[in-house]
């Protein structure tokens, strides 16, 4: 301000600083009555002076229950797939998440958002990573490299939103599909960008277009409303548009199952090539009669329709509900 | 049962043990740095409406504005034990509105109406100007916009009033969006001190 005013042209400024900051011109002409707190004696009338109000920050068990919450339903959920082959199951895990992770803890942190912070931590030494979500962003990349993607399946609540909404299932031109699958590198690669410039121009653009978080909190600006209302519209017919074309860490989880120990196979044992799942996948991850270990998200939707699991299933009698 | 390893087994299981340990390695070089999980708070010395020296400045809004949440998280705690409960405080009223038949501003400095005013200690009645008064900003009216907080410090007030960040408000977003608006770099993600 008195800097302003010295400097030519400061005029102007003046003006503008006048119009916003007239109160605290005034206190030019106001003196302030002491020159320290009184003490309760000076007050008197036996005052006690009142506590300030400070609301304890989340305990840090609660995030260590997190990440134990994550271990355990990507457990559930790799079992669930592979070895109980229960699309119910997973159903229940599907919605148990999407409460827990998505409307209880209101999304944050999530592991797509945390390849931004693992890429600051690996290059700011000055970044405080927190060792929880360094543990959030490995996890269902070790789950990927041993069961497929777990967490994908069941437990992602952005995948989970997305799976609940899948009404008609078209399938996409294999061709078209796989071109669009390259925008999520595309994404990696920005949000990498992004996250990696210095401090003052850092940007995490994967939180700022997160799609559904806003959903999640019920409050958000309203572009994250927008695009995640046009998602869940799109994903009526389009199974999970945002995990099969822009997902980032969708990327690395179909990366690394791709050497997967476990993977997604239809049929329970063997394989009969009679064609009955070849439309069976929403999200064209069954090619040439198998599950294709990159594509699939592990939904357990495919079983359904091979006639090897209505036989040797131990829900049969449920799962010939299941549409 | 167990059959023969091929060698498709065997390469699978180096690929994936590669993998594993190229991620154990990235973890572990992440992890030498790395600490309890932060919160969302506001450093006092750097926010232009409580940093000492900056007078006469436009008051910074941002916190009350940019918050995704319908109300911001952000307060306004008004530290007791600094404050010199003043007749005429200057982030109460408006200091430089019209002075009423009480003899006090006719406004008040809050646009929610969200500081409480009590006469405290032994109450004169009939010399209101020789009474202490007690602050209390309402936590369910506050919007952490900071005009008391500018209006609280040196050399107007004693700089009793600061902007906090609720812990049990905040959902502490990933990317805070006060701390992508804040322009004094005030707003930073620290390991939370209990
Ligand atoms: S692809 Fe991404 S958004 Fe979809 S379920 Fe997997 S991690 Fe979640
Ligand atoms: S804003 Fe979205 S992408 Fe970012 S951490 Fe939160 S849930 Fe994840
Ligand atoms: S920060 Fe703004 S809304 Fe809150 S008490 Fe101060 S003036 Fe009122
Ligand atoms: S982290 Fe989110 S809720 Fe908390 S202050 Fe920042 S924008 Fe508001
Ligand atoms: S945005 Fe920054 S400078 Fe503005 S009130 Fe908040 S902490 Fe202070």
């Amino acid at each position: 301000m008195t800097r302003g005013l010295s400097m030519p042209g400061g005029r102007s400024l003046l003006v503008v600083l006048l119009a916003c900051a007239a109160p605290a011109l005034g206190q030019y002409d106001y003196h302030r009555p002491v020159e320290a707190a009184p003490s309760e004696e000076d007050i008197g009338g036996g005052y006690v002076t009142p506590a300030v109000q400070r609301p304890p920050p989340r305990a840090q068990w609660r995030e260590a229950a997190d990440v134990a919450v994550l271990a355990a339903a990507l457990s559930l959920g790799a079992w669930l797939v592979l070895k109980r082959r229960s699309r119910n199951g997973l159903v229940a895990l599907t919605i148990g998440c999407l409460a827990y992770f998505g409307f209880y803890r209101q999304g944050c942190v999530c592991p797509i958002g945390a390849i931004q912070n693992v890429t600051v931590a690996l290059v700011d030494p000055h970044y405080a990573v927190s060792y929880f979500v360094v543990a959030i962003f490995f996890l269902p990349l070790l789950f990927a490299v041993l069961f497929g993607r777990a967490f994908c399946g069941g437990v992602c609540p952005l995948g989970a939103i997305q799976e609940l909404v899948v009404l008609r299932p078209l399938q996409v031109p294999r061709r078209v599909d796989k071109g669009l699958g390259w925008l999520r590198w595309v994404y990696l690669a920005l949000a990498i960008w992004f996250a990696a410039l210095p401090a003052v121009s850092r940007d995490f653009v994967i939180c700022r277009f997160d799609p559904f978080v806003g959903f999640f909190r019920f409050a958000g600006p309203l572009h994250m409303h927008l695009i995640g209302g046009g998602l869940l519209v799109l994903g009526l017919f389009v199974g999970r548009p945002y995990c099969r074309y822009v997902c980032p860490y969708g990327a690395l989880l179909s990366l690394l199952s791709r050497i997967s120990w476990r993977a997604v196979s239809v049929t329970p044992d063997k394989e009969l090539d009679c064609g009955l799942c070849a439309e069976g996948c929403p999200y064209g991850a069954i090619e040439g009669l198998r599950a294709v270990r990159s594509s699939c998200v592990s939904c357990a939707r495919c079983f359904d329709y091979c006639p090897r699991h209505r036989v040797h299933s131990p829900e049969r009698s449920a799962a010939s509900k299941v549409s | 049962m167990n059959e023969k390893p091929t060698r498709r087994d065997v390469l699978g299981h180096a690929v994936r043990g590669a993998a594993l340990m190229g991620m154990g390695g990235v973890a572990a070089y992440v992890s030498r740095r790395a600490g309890p999980e932060g919160a969302w708070r506001i450093d006092v010395e750097r926010c232009v409406n409580s940093r000492h020296g900056a007078v006469g400045v436009a008051v910074c809004d941002k916190c009350a504005t940019t918050c995704v949440l319908p109300l911001s998280a952000v307060r306004a705690v008004n530290d007791h034990a600094k404050c010199g409960r003043c007749y005429i405080c200057p982030a109460y009223f408006e200091i430089t509105s019209a002075i009423d038949e009480r003899g006090l501003p006719s406004q008040k400095l809050c646009p929610r109406d969200a500081i409480r005013r009590t006469p405290i200690g032994e109450v004169d009645p009939r010399d209101p100007a020789n009474n202490y008064y007690e602050y209390t900003i309402d936590e369910k009216l506050c919007n952490g916009c900071g005009k008391c907080v500018m209006g609280c410090k040196e050399p107007a007030g004693l700089s009793s009033i600061r902007l906090e960040v609720r812990y049990d408000l905040c959902v502490r977003c990933n990317r805070c969006a006060i701390a992508v608006a804040c322009p004094d770099e005030a707003y930073e993600r620290r390991p939370v001190q209990t």
